[in-house]
């Protein structure tokens, strides 16, 4: 690794954590970040955590949407929570050298490996951290409290287009899930068709990337 | 909005001490409350006490920490105060209501300290969030719950 270069003295970029359970749509999210980031002129890195493969990694690089160099897969080899809040060193350093790749980097997203709703990230590791649950999951998920959906830093709630199919009061699930937040935020998404991605982007831009937010 | 990109310092060095003085006779110190758990974020953006806001924006090797001095200026210093932590008190009744509880507070990474034989949570959200999680204890007397 190259060391001569001190990360130190720069704050270099905006880190978000991207968690949820298996399946809620992580992935898909992302995929519709990176063009919408694109649009606003605003360079981002991705670092993706799979517990033995690089699934996620090998997906997003083949997508077409994004330079592969700048998608990383971290390996969490145990529950997928370890490397992103118990001891996050594997993904610090994997954030640390795609800044030193690619300077230009203002924003590195980092999902976590598919976890269950108790799954947090540790703020050394990122500045702001999100949550996606999806409405296939259960609309009693917002009722059972998780850390992850009670304390991420924005909740969103995925597959808003599969409410019908799966018997779920969409409008219900929202507002519960409001209520347990005590009103912080909760975005309703559809990472298929993209409806309420731009929001996210809002969120991230205005809270993180300043320099952006104002012209 | 202006961004914050260091800090200068604390309220208690002597130089700065001396400036914040004379701020504080002009009215011209700004507040930023923060919670503990916040101040391990180096990006943020942040309101103060006048309504002012701010971006905060650290390299990675700096942290926040109460009466840290991110700006001062002939106009005005900006001081960052950390809320006091509220502890939630719990107090087993026995040696293996203790085990539970410990291995509960632990399996749910709440931060705790201990106090003779009383277990110590911060609490970073509504008590009654980490209550109903020991309901099972609580409900059949094994521990006993002292509100801060
Ligand atoms: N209908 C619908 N399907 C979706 C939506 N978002 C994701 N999916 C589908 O849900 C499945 C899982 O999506 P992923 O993006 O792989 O989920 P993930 O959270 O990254 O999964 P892991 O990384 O394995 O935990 C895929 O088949 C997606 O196409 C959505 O908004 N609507
Ligand atoms: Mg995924």
């Amino acid at each position: 690794m190259n060391t001569s270069f001190d990360l130190n003295s720069l704050a270099g970029p905006a880190r978000v954590g991207i968690g949820g359970p298996v399946g809620s749509g992580k992935t898909a999210l992302i995929e519709k970040l990176i063009p919408a980031f694109q649009q606003r002129q605003i360079e981002i890195g991705i670092i993706t955590n799979d517990l033995v493969t690089k699934e996620d990694a090998e997906r997003l690089r083949k997508s077409g949407l994004i330079d592969p160099e700048r998608v990383m897969a971290v390996e969490a080899g145990a529950c997928p929570h370890t490397v992103i809040r118990e001891d996050p060193t594997l993904n610090i350093e994997a954030a640390e050298q795609m800044t030193i790749n690619f300077p230009d980097i203002e924003l590195i997203l980092i999902e976590s490996g598919g976890d269950n709703l108790a799954s947090t990230f540790s703020l050394d590791l990122v500045d702001q951290w999100m949550f996606v649950i999806d409405v296939a999951g259960g609309d009693d998920i917002p009722r059972k409290k998780g850390p992850g959906v009670l304390q991420s830093d924005l909740l969103m709630i995925n597959k808003k287009d599969l409410a019908p199919y799966v018997g779920v009061d969409f409008d219900a699930m929202y507002s519960e899930a409001k209520n347990v937040r005590e009103n912080r935020p909760v975005v309703a998404i559809n990472s298929r068709s993209g409806e309420g991605v731009e929001q996210v982007v809002d969120y991230i831009v205005s809270n993180l990337l300043f320099n952006k937010a104002m012209s | 909005m202006l961004v914050l990109n260091d800090i200068i310092g604390s309220v208690n060095d002597e130089d700065i001490a001396e400036k914040l003085h004379h701020h504080g006779h002009h009215d011209r110190i700004e507040f930023i409350r923060m919670n503990v758990a916040d101040t391990a974020r180096s990006r943020q953006k942040v309101t103060t006490d006048k309504g002012t806001e701010y971006g905060i924006a650290l390299s990675r090797d700096k942290r926040l920490y109460n009466g840290a001095v991110l700006l001062m200026d002939d106009q005005r210093a900006v001081v960052i105060r950390v809320n006091e932590e509220e502890w939630l008190r719990l107090s087993p009744v026995s040696t293996d209501a203790a085990l539970e509880l410990g291995y509960n507070a632990g399996n749910l990474h709440w931060r705790i300290r201990f106090d003779g034989p009383d277990l110590l949570v911060a609490l970073e959200g509504p008590a009654q969030r980490y209550i109903d999680r020991l309901s099972g204890l609580i409900d059949a007397k094994r521990v006993t719950v002292i509100q801060p």
